[in-house]
């Protein structure tokens, strides 16, 4: 999976813990779940619970510390399917 | 460094299901999990936790200047006192001190380096609509959730 199909179905997870903004009309790989788009810390819990279902991975506490942008997610997401 | 962290417990229910699966396991020790399943009230010793680790984590970040997700590395311990919840975060080697209210509508922590210096901060919490112009009392440290905006300043500091 390339990284634009992971972020087609990373956005729509995002999506559902972002209050509607204008940050959120243009996320990319640069955007900050919390300073850009004003995600909820206790909701990106919830945001590595659903990639762990959506690409069927298991995502370690290691790895989810860095996942505070949509790059970093993408990298984590990426690297944990190639170790599959 | 002082820090604070408020949740409105109305905003939370409506935000976050912590009863799903792999949801806890992902933000606290298994310790802490252990004090949620044998505490009366999980759902307030959910967000009392994290309310914790969050004011906590303000002093941390600053300290530390290392931004992360890492709340399971955030340890909490609790003593429950007649006058309130005190408590003690470490992470890292670093230990803070905290103190927390609980109410049937918000919790709110503070948090400070030096257990002796949680006496000389000053909290103010305010509804929705806030005062506009919060930012002119310089608070030492700021936290919104929900319906609350929730202020601490530090004696010490002459920021009172």
């Amino acid at each position: 999976m390339n990284r634009e199909e992971i972020i087609a179905l990373l956005k729509p997870i995002v999506i559902t813990y972002a209050p509607p903004s204008a940050a959120l009309d243009h996320i990319n790989e640069e955007s900050d779940f919390i300073t850009d788009l004003k995600i909820n810390s206790a909701n990106l819990v919830d945001i590595v619970l659903d990639v762990e279902e959506k690409f069927d991975i298991t995502i370690d506490n290691q790895s989810m510390e860095k996942m505070l942008t949509v790059k970093a997610a993408i990298d984590v997401i990426s690297d944990k399917l190639n170790e599959k | 460094m002082i820090g604070n962290d408020v949740v409105d417990l109305l905003q939370a229910s409506i935000e976050s299901n912590w009863k799903r699966k792999g949801y806890l396991a992902k933000i606290f020790t298994t310790e802490e999990q252990h004090i949620i399943q044998n505490s009366k009230d999980a759902n307030a010793t959910v967000w009392l936790l994290w309310s914790m680790k969050e004011a906590a984590y303000k002093i941390h970040n600053r300290k530390t200047k290392l931004r992360n997700f890492a709340p399971s590395k955030l340890i909490c311990k609790i003593d429950y006192l007649r006058n309130g919840i005190m408590g003690s975060v470490s992470s890292g080697g670093e230990k803070y001190y905290t103190s927390s209210e609980i109410n049937l509508n918000y919790i709110h922590t503070i948090a400070a380096q030096e257990q002796t210096q949680l006496a000389y901060i000053s909290t103010s919490i305010y509804e929705i609509p806030y005062p506009s112009d919060y930012r002119l009392s310089k608070p030492a440290c700021i936290s919104h959730h929900g319906n609350y905006l929730a202020l601490v300043y530090f004696a010490n500091q002459g920021k009172c």
